[in-house]
């Protein structure tokens, strides 16, 4: 291998990346931006449910109960229904997401401790926000009818210790809040760092489409030296990301930093060299750039999102998808950044990550110098 | 194959799948020619010429250049090549000088030979004043003339140029050959394909390549000569009708039309002249211009080719 060769293609690469604008914007720009955007859509918080109420039993009890389950933040009351008709018009036009039927006997059976008779209507059409509705009026509903219970036990002269055999107390280690934002940040860098995996598949089509192609060949270059050669400079521009993005996370999200940056900053590297390995072998086969980033997306950024475990777990995947997700790098990224930023794991214990990484990175550098032929037909 | 046969190519067939591109072409270039090759569109120049280059493989046959068996080693042949792709092939975004320097690292010249040599080919590609302008913003010409330098600074025994003067105008090409003639006469193999049969005369030997086939190799003279028979040129005021009127004519072997004069090869200029002449002036037709012309290779081609069309 000579290292002029090595070195000049780079030395053109890093300059391209400099002086081109979409380059420039694609590998350093956009995986930022991304990571911003989809924190804060994937990480939101539902809150200010619009529900209406509509109370048959009319009596102090279920305004106190309405008066109860609007506290929060998490449900707003939208409209007091005077009938099942209105309810049913609120929901078709989308003015509320559930509703909450009191029946005549509300106050009644509650206070002769026969249950609630409640009915709560949602919008199935949204599940996640009507679920989160039953579930919190569920909650509130519960601790209402505990408190008059208690009310009532207290009343006829009962201990409450007795009547709670079970104390749990469930604790959420490493992200004790469980703030969501803090788990996903994480898992969302194994996607956003590997962006430069795009400008690398386009950029053998680039010198196709512009013809240098044919120009380059008819050099005495290596095939190895000029897969090498254009993909360090993405892997260093991809190391700018690694130091960057991260004090974003740090400064904007909170998110916690347990674990070594250095071990960090050599397993990102590792795992650029994977990534971007993965991103050569799709622009050895793609003579087009569209063709190119067509298939990155395909093969790089849609399994990055459902394969790698950061939203499903890879053990909840069907066989065939969990066999598939072993040979993306960012499965095994993901389970280091997540060790790196909340558990605080090092080296000792993610090595063999880091090993799979090598492996791919090695056998995805072998397929692309395997099927790159020097010739232009 | 002695040390002045630079270039040998036996039987060399290329296949693109059902498609014949070259077939089986036999060549002999000797070091230090200026070798032409000429034909229509499709024929298969650039398919040679990047045959040549390393850039294609070969279906059968051998090709040897400068002592280096091509099928065996392309990759010492192509340092010892300067290939110049027909479309613009530098980086863009590079500057003049970044484009040169890139192309030296690529053939391996040390960094000392390029500070000495880079100076002189920017002289001599008159790009001196554009050293670091982006190649991109450069016109036409200027790039063709940085295309060419990149493929020199390594000094290369052979250069292979595929229509390096097309789409530039008039006096780049006439700079661009003055270029390519300074370094025929220091003794650099120069294969050159192009459309233009002006520049098909200044090589010292041409290949008319059609359907993948060396038709006719030789000097422009004696292709010029091989036509039996003279030119006459004729200017009317109807160059439609006329041509109608002479090509059945007796003695009239092909009329070819160049804007509004013809070109009409006859059999002999002494026979047929009056004899037009009379056919025109029977058809009431105005002759502004009438005159026995010398062969131009343009014409020697045309003819060639219809002759072996007609063979087929």
């Amino acid at each position: 291998m000579s290292f002029r060769h090595l070195w000049a293609v780079i030395r053109k690469e890093l300059l391209h990346i400099l002086r081109d604008r979409g380059t420039f914007l694609l590998v350093l720009v956009t995986p930022t931006l991304v990571l911003l955007l989809m924190t804060y859509s994937l990480a939101v918080k539902i809150q200010h449910v619009p529900i209406a109420l509509l109370d048959y039993d009319q009596s102090p009890t279920s305004r106190e109960f309405m008066h109860q389950i609007t506290a929060g933040d998490d449900l707003d009351l939208y409209e007091n229904a005077a009938s099942m008709e209105q309810i049913e018009d609120l929901l078709i036009k989308g003015k509320i997401k559930a509703a909450i039927i009191i029946g005549p006997e509300f106050s009644k059976d509650l206070l002769a401790m026969r249950g609630l008779s409640l009915q709560i209507i949602i919008d199935g059409t949204e599940p996640e926000t009507g679920g989160f509705a039953v579930d919190h009026i569920g909650w509130r509903a519960e601790s209402f009818a505990n408190d008059i219970l208690a009310d009532q036990i207290l009343t006829s002269g009962i201990s409450l210790d007795s009547l709670e055999p079970i104390d749990l107390r469930i604790r959420s280690w490493y992200n004790p809040s469980l703030e969501p934002r803090i788990d996903i940040v994480p898992g969302l860098l194994s996607i956003v760092l590997g962006f430069p995996a795009f400008s690398v598949a386009l950029t053998l089509a680039r010198e196709h489409e512009h013809s240098t192609m044919e120009q380059l060949l008819a050099t005495p270059i290596s095939r190895i030296e000029l897969l090498l050669g254009k993909m360090i400079p993405y892997i260093l521009a991809g190391m700018v990301n690694v130091i960057v993005i991260p004090l974003i996370a740090l400064a904007w999200f909170d998110v916690p930093f347990n674990g070594s940056f250095l071990e960090f900053l050599l397993l990102s590297a590792i795992f650029l060299f994977a990534e971007l390995s993965m991103g050569m072998v799709i622009g050895v086969f793609m003579k087009s750039q569209s063709a190119a980033l067509a298939l990155s997306f395909l093969v790089v950024l849609f399994p990055g999102f459902f394969l790698t475990g950061i939203f499903f777990p890879i053990a909840a995947l069907p066989e065939m998808a969990r066999m598939e997700s072993l040979f993306l790098p960012g499965t095994h990224y993901a389970i280091i950044t997540r060790g790196v930023f909340l558990t605080g794991i090092g080296m000792d214990t993610l090595w063999p990550y880091a090993i799979m990484l090598v492996i791919l990175g090695a056998a995805f550098t072998g397929t692309a110098a395997l099927f790159f032929k020097k010739k232009l037909a | 194959m002695t040390d002045k046969e630079f270039i040998k190519i036996t039987d060399l067939t290329r296949k693109f799948k059902d498609n014949i591109a070259l077939d089986s072409i036999n060549l002999t270039i000797q070091e230090g020619e200026l070798f032409g090759l000429v034909g229509p569109d499709g024929a298969g120049k650039t398919t040679l010429l990047r045959t040549l280059a390393g850039l294609l493989g070969i279906s059968s046959g051998e090709v040897r250049e400068a002592g280096c068996d091509l099928r065996k080693n392309s990759e010492a042949v192509k340092s010892k090549i300067g290939y110049m792709a027909q479309e613009f092939s530098l980086y863009g975004k590079l500057s003049v000088l970044e484009n040169l320097q890139f192309f030296g690292e690529m053939y391996d010249v040390p960094p000392g030979l390029q500070k000495e040599r880079i100076p002189g080919l920017l002289a001599f590609a008159q790009l001196t004043d554009f050293t670091n302008r982006r190649a991109a913003k450069l016109s036409g010409g200027m790039k063709k003339k940085l295309a060419l330098a990149c493929t020199l600074l390594h000094q290369p025994p052979i250069l292979l140029l595929d229509e390096p003067t097309t789409g530039v105008d008039p006096v780049s090409r006439r700079e661009f050959w003055n270029i390519l003639n300074d370094l025929h006469l220091d003794g650099t193999t120069i294969i050159v394909s192009t459309p233009y049969m002006d520049e098909a005369d200044r090589c010292s030997r041409v290949g008319l390549i059609y359907q993948g086939r060396i038709a006719v190799c030789d000097s422009p003279k004696n292709i010029r000569q091989k036509i039996e028979g003279e030119f006459i040129k004729i200017v009317t005021n109807d160059w439609q009708k006329a041509r109608e009127i002479i090509h059945p004519l007796k003695g009239v072997l092909e009329v070819q039309s160049y804007g509004e004069a013809l070109h009409i090869l006859v059999d002999s200029s002494t026979k047929r002249l009056g004899q037009i002449q009379k056919a025109l002036r029977k058809n009431k037709l105005e002759i502004m211009e009438i005159r026995v012309i010398k062969p131009r290779m343009e014409e020697a081609f045309i003819s060639l080719i219809r002759k072996i069309g007609q063979t087929n």
